[in-house]
């Protein structure tokens, strides 16, 4: 569970050129949950996932992951509660290049110290859930951008966190390839349950989502569930 | 870690290639250079001390500070007994040295005139080896000088020759006599072959009152590098707080001095090569953090800690030196050995150096374990040394700022 209590957020404060980018967010997200961050373009999402993510500093409020408040916890405890409980897509895949696809998905099992056996079976189960099961000993560029960020969430769930975080992953696919990268992650989370927060501005995925919280200049303006 | 390191390796040619090359040819000439400068200055040393110097001398003290025949040895049988039971010392004589007025029907000159054991002489110095013309001494011989060619020149003298000598006897009496020019000798040192004489003792004693004394006792150990060791035992059974023992590194501390100033020069010019070699190697490895920047900026965001982006980058380093390291050892261990074996010989040079007793042309390295790993050591740690920097420039992004940076 994650709960966010009056969360500000400012870049450039005390500047002439000041932004707000979020105005009192208030908001609990509960385990499982496939939820939708929505909004134009400069609202303030990725600003809120990488708050939520433990990447990025916020200026008042305090961010809970289950009982640990993430806010105040030095750099090291962050990077621990990254590795560990969440799991991270990027809108450009950001795949390790001279990993192949195998390795990449086992990248973070093994900096977790899981056993081999645990690895092979759980790069198994999740490629061909992913379907790039007859991929894994390619690099990454030799794979299409719908393939690569298929690897790349199979890298950030590979794990089994509690978190999957996506800042817009479907902004480099075209629509079919973004609607069966949709389908898998809705997938994944019915199949595992762990909560998928993800941000978006794609209207066609916002059918997916289990719930879809909208954002504007920074403040929550609605949030509601399907 | 490592695998992944391996990877970005075999990944990041260029910077590899750099990286190795750089590092192979930095520890083979730095293996090299300490060998040739080691070796040279060894040989310089053994040259000299072959000479004339021995590795160990016994005075009486104050004779090296103030002199004089007030401080001579009295007692030699004594020590010479003693020293019989000291193990590592292979030989050992006694020298009774003086200064005279050496003059030929047209010349005068100063010399140092030195009564010596023949025998025992030619075990412990080379001054026999050097002979040039005429013969060395013998147990039997009589009046006869055995000279430096440049004093035998600066007197206009040829062996055969007769040569009037007048000096103080070791009773501060005055002593005069007629010898005979023998053999004349040619170290290479200049000023040793322009004033030093020698005479067989049995004879000299008689003239200069000198029995049972000496100047000095002049010793040769086993192994020079027990010196220290075989010194402090000599000074043990001495027992006699009259008597100095001292060492090479102490009689000839101006030669050694040069010495340490000529390395101080050759490892301050090496350091400056390293030192743009580790700039080089700094700058490609930081050319190369900094085109990854975005990678290890994702790296973080999926929690990798500074530990972990600091052992890839040793990794990386380690193994990158290692293969160098390897491939270089035995490369320049092999070129060392070989010229320990086969010296070089370079035509002039103990012309060049003859002020530091420089006999021959040959030129050894000097082949020593401990020396190449020490030298491994300085490579390991400037390679380590040379990531530092980009590793705190991957530190000073924020995983998020790094993971955009394109
Ligand atoms: N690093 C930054 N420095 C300064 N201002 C920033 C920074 N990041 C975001 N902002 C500002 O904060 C506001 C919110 O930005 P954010 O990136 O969160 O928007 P977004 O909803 O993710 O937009 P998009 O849909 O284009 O990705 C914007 O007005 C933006 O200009
Ligand atoms: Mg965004």
């Amino acid at each position: 569970m994650i709960r966010l209590k009056n969360v500000n957020k400012y870049f450039y404060k005390d500047d002439p050129r000041e932004v707000h980018a979020l105005c009192d967010i208030n908001l609990t997200v509960e385990n499982g949950e496939f939820t939708l961050f929505n909004g134009p373009s400069g609202c303030g999402k990725t600003t809120l996932l990488n708050a939520i993510g433990a990447l990025d500093s916020i200026d008042s409020g305090k961010i809970y992951l289950d009982e640990t408040e993430i806010t105040t916890l030095s750099e090291q405890a962050r990077t621990e509660l990254r590795l560990t409980q969440m799991g991270f897509v990027f809108q450009s895949y950001n795949l390790i290049p001279v990993l192949s696809v195998e390795e990449n998905i086992s990248f973070i099992m093994r900096l977790r110290g899981f056993s081999d056996k645990e690895i092979s079976e759980r790069v198994l189960e999740i490629s061909s859930l992913l379907e790039i099961d007859n991929k894994l000993k390619l690099l990454p560029n030799e794979l299409s951008g719908g393939q690569q960020q298929r690897v790349a969430v199979a890298r950030a769930v590979a794990a089994k966190p509690k978190i999957i975080l996506a800042d817009e992953p479907t902004a480099n696919l075209d629509s079919k390839n973004s609607q069966i990268l949709m389908d898998m992650m809705r997938e994944l989370n019915k199949k595992e349950g762990m909560s998928i927060l993800f941000a978006s501005h794609d209207n066609l995925i916002m059918d997916g989502a289990s719930r879809v919280i909208e954002l504007k200049d920074g403040v929550l303006v609605d949030d509601y569930k399907k | 870690m490592f695998s992944f390191a391996l990877k970005n390796i075999l990944f990041y040619k260029g910077r590899s290639i750099t990286t190795f090359i750089l590092t192979l040819v930095s520890a083979m000439l730095f293996i090299v250079y300490v060998a040739l400068m080691d070796g040279s200055h060894n040989s310089m040393l053994q040259n000299a001390l072959k000479v004339y110097t021995g590795a160990i001398e016994i005075y009486h003290k104050d004779y090296r500070d103030v002199g004089g025949n007030e401080y001579l040895i009295r007692d030699v049988k004594t020590i010479t007994d003693k020293l019989l039971h000291v193990k590592d010392v292979e030989a050992f004589s006694t020298r009774y040295e003086t200064y005279g007025l050496l003059s030929s029907k047209e010349h005068s000159a100063a010399s140092m005139i030195a009564g010596i054991e023949p025998q025992k002489e030619k075990l412990l110095s080379s001054i026999a080896q050097t002979l040039k013309e005429g013969e060395f001494l013998d147990e039997n011989s009589g009046n006869c000088l055995y000279m430096g060619s440049g004093l035998v020149k600066k007197l206009k003298l040829h062996v055969g020759d007769e040569v009037s000598f007048i000096g103080g006897a070791s009773d501060d009496s005055f002593a005069a006599d007629i010898f005979r020019v023998c053999g004349t000798f040619k170290t290479g040192s200049f000023e040793f072959d322009s004033s030093a004489s020698f005479i067989n003792r049995k004879y000299f004693d008689e003239l200069m009152y000198a029995k049972n004394m000496a100047s000095y006792i002049t010793i040769k150990v086993k192994n020079l590098d027990d010196v220290d060791r075989v010194n402090s035992e000599i000074m043990k059974v001495l027992d006699d707080e009259n008597l100095e023992s001292l060492t090479w590194k102490t009689l000839m501390k101006t030669m050694v001095k040069a010495m340490e100033v000529d390395s101080v020069f050759g490892y301050i010019s090496l350091s400056l090569f390293l030192v743009v070699i580790f700039f080089v190697i700094m700058i490609y490895g930081f050319i190369n953090v900094s085109s990854r920047l975005k990678e290890f900026g994702v790296l973080k965001c999926i929690g990798l800690s500074r530990a972990n982006i600091f052992s890839l980058l040793f990794y990386e380093i380690f193994i990158l030196s290692s293969a160098a390291i390897v491939l270089a050892t035995p490369i320049a261990g092999y070129i060392c050995y070989y010229y320990s074996i086969n010296p070089i010989v370079i035509e002039g040079l103990a012309e060049m150096y003859k002020d530091y007793g420089i006999v021959s042309n040959e030129m050894p390295f000097n082949f020593d374990m401990y020396t190449i790993v020490w030298n491994i050591g300085v490579i390991y740690m400037l390679n380590f040394l040379s990531i530092l920097y980009p590793y705190m420039y991957i530190n000073s992004f924020e995983p998020i700022e790094a993971s955009r940076h394109v």
